[in-house]
């Protein structure tokens, strides 16, 4: 099975980021990288360079920021193959970002691909696309959604889609947070919004243009909020 | 007026005369500068320094050697001269020091900066710098601010001032608003044409913010209001010269124009408030007037269906040719307001809108429609409804209620000239005998 690791870093828990949450970090890579346990994962900027596409009455609208207020916020990913959701929960418990704020563990589905992500491509600039639930729109209007497929082989045809997968239903996820090296275990998403995470897409684009471009193309953007991240590039400041 | 060396007999007051040809510089150059340099080199910092860096040198030696013929390429060349110096002391950017060192050897020698091609060869880049400030994925403040710093030149502490936030707040934001332009990969071009219909109305409610902001002058410092309102109107004709399918552009330009023929007549001598109905038309600037209607008439003749900002720019213009107040054409003006209504579905047009019927038709037909709105309740706390009603019903008659009307009113206002205004209303209904 695959999971989403969300990892939501607490600003005011960032200065607990020290050498030893460093090397830690190092290590876990390292390990879930060699036992093919990570099949990709990335930072991606802070919310403040977030910005949320939708279209309401036909009208495409863009906002700075991200897809909901929260005091911790989205810093990253990782897609672990794991046994069980118990096992990926544990490798949760051993990364750092569940020290410095919290990790959201999300089951894929059981077709989603576990394919890694390609190199970067040269002048082109990745986003995470959150696709989320709009608590405003009327949950009985999602009967009416669109199929994804035509907005999947669309984008993966242009090759701005590099990977992509809806999540299973929040109420399954379990969130990881470790405080005074004791692991808090809590069933359901990290925040507490009544917008929610409902799937993701890995884009690569030449500018936020294009990315605002395809996120208004896909079917949720009539239903609810598509949030585009900037990845932050490897060891970049 | 350019003069050489030891033969510079008009340098006895020459500082004061350059300084003032530098001003007029920097309003006409600054925003073709930072645009120009910010797509050679994609360093915004480096381009508002440079910016900066060649007008302290203008002031320096446009005294001594004499104005140069054609000041805004002098300005160009000596910015981008700056922006190769620290880009080579950086040494990490050696692509984009080649782009510049080319363009500036085509035109000049360093220690004479006086080009040797005719500066309209100079792409104008403002546009693509106009629609990056005015991203959508930027917040509407961060655009503003943006918009100010960048295009105009006005400084940080200036921007504070006009919107009457700490200096330190307007920096981060502005420091903000440049990083997510890296971080997120903004682009800075012009967005296509098919694009333009989603993309022009944003940058319009930009400039149209920013003239407010000034227009309004409830508070602040007034005289960089006035510079706002000054500035929003250059950058809109700017748009408009670059755009000259979008007839948009010509319209806000005609509003701005419209409204600001009439500013001398808006405030008496105490500062106080005068509604349009009690102002000296002789004071509105008729040579001003003339420029906007040409530009009504450029967009309307475009045929396309007209937008908000010429809708109103033809309601301001009814006001502009009534040589009294009682010569306005109120019916015509209560229809542009209804078709504006229809176009924006907004309560505040809809507020206007009954302002003009009861002119045109009588303080009862407009007492009927200000029912429906204050029903309706989407203008709640907003003291111009009470006020309105308190005119209609000071016009027919219904001293009491009058009364209590200005009185509710005057309890929402925001201003001090508005509480004055209602006020003295107040006072006159109660002298009134009923």
């Amino acid at each position: 099975m695959r999971y989403m690791l969300i990892h939501a870093a607490d600003p005011d828990l960032a200065g607990l980021w020290d050498d030893e949450a460093q090397a830690t970090f190092s290590d876990w890579v390292e390990e879930t990288i060699r036992t093919r346990v990570n099949l990709q994962g990335s930072r991606v900027r802070p919310s403040a360079d977030a910005t949320t596409v939708k279209i309401r009455g036909g009208e495409l609208i863009i906002t700075d920021g991200p897809y909901a207020e929260t005091k911790e916020q989205v810093a990253g990913y990782d897609l672990l193959e794991c046994a069980s959701l118990d096992e990926a929960v544990r490798w949760a418990g051993r990364h750092p970002s569940s020290w410095t704020g919290a990790i959201e563990v999300r089951a894929l589905p059981e077709w989603a691909p576990a394919e890694p992500l390609p190199a970067p491509a040269d002048g082109k600039v990745r986003y995470m696309m959150l696709v989320c639930t709009d608590p405003a729109v009327d949950p009985r209007e999602f009967d009416r959604v669109e199929p994804v497929d035509p907005w999947v082989e669309e984008s993966d045809g242009k090759g701005i889609r590099l990977y992509g997968s809806e999540l299973e239903p929040p109420g399954s996820a379990r969130t990881v947070r470790v405080r005074k090296k004791q692991a808090i275990v809590t069933d359901g998403p990290f925040a507490e919004t009544k917008e929610q995470i409902a799937g993701f897409d890995v884009l690569e684009c030449d500018d936020l243009d294009e990315a605002i471009e395809v996120a208004r193309r896909h079917p949720m953007a009539r239903l609810g909020l598509l949030e585009v991240r900037p990845f932050w590039p490897f060891g970049a400041d | 007026m350019r003069t050489r060396g030891g033969e510079a007999p008009a340098a006895v007051t020459a500082t004061d005369v350059v300084g003032t040809v530098v001003a007029d510089a920097f309003r006409e150059e600054w925003g073709r500068i930072t645009a120009a340099l910010i797509h050679q080199t994609a360093d915004w910092d480096l381009a508002e320094e440079c910016a900066q860096d060649a007008f302290t040198q203008a002031l320096r030696r446009w005294p001594r050697d004499g104005v140069p013929n054609r000041p805004g390429a002098w300005l160009m060349t000596v910015a981008r001269n700056g922006a190769i110096d620290r880009l080579r002391r950086s040494s990490t950017y050696r692509a984009k020091v080649e782009e510049l060192a080319v363009m500036a050897a085509r035109e000049t020698d360093t220690d004479n900066p006086e080009p040797a091609v005719d500066d309209s060869a100079v792409p104008d880049e403002r546009l693509r710098l106009i629609f990056t400030c005015c991203h959508p994925a930027l917040a509407m403040e961060a655009r503003v601010a943006l918009t100010l710093r960048t295009l105009t030149g006005l400084s940080t502490a200036e921007i504070a001032r006009a919107f009457l936030v700490p200096e330190a707040t307007m920096a981060k934001r502005l420091v903000r608003a440049k990083q997510k332009i890296a971080n997120a990969r903004i682009p800075y071009r012009v967005p296509r044409a098919s694009a333009l219909p989603e993309r022009v109305p944003g940058v319009l409610a930009v400039l149209y913010l920013v003239f407010n902001e000034g227009y309004a002058a409830s508070a602040g410092d007034d005289l960089i209001r006035r510079d706002l309102c000054d500035r929003a109107v250059i950058l809109t004709q700017v748009l408009a010269e670059l755009l000259p399918g979008e007839p948009e552009a010509k319209g806000l330009l005609a509003l701005m124009l419209f409204h600001r023929a009439r500013q001398a007549a808006r405030v008496d001598d105490q500062g106080d408030l005068v509604t349009l109905e009690d102002q000296d038309r002789a004071r509105w600037d008729q040579a001003q007037m003339g420029v906007a209607r040409r530009y009504l008439a450029e967009a309307l003749a475009a045929g396309q269906r007209p937008g908000q900002y010429q809708v109103q720019a033809a309601i301001a213009e009814c006001h502009a040719a009534a040589p009294v107040a009682q010569a306005t054409d109120w019916p015509r003006i209560a229809r542009l307001y209804q078709y504006l209504a229809d176009m924006t579905g907004s309560p505040v047009v809809e507020l206007n809108r009954a302002v003009a019927v009861a002119m045109a038709d009588g303080p009862a037909a407009g007492l009927a429609l200000l029912r429906r709105l204050e029903a309706d309740g989407a203008l709640a706390g907003y003291y111009l409804l009470p006020a309105t009603r308190a005119d209609f019903l000071r016009r027919l008659g219904r001293l009491e209620e009058a009364a209590r009307a200005y009185e509710e009113a005057a309890a929402l206002a925001g201003t001090a000239p508005e509480r004055r205004f209602l006020n003295a209303r107040l006072a006159e209904v109660r002298s009134q005998p009923a």
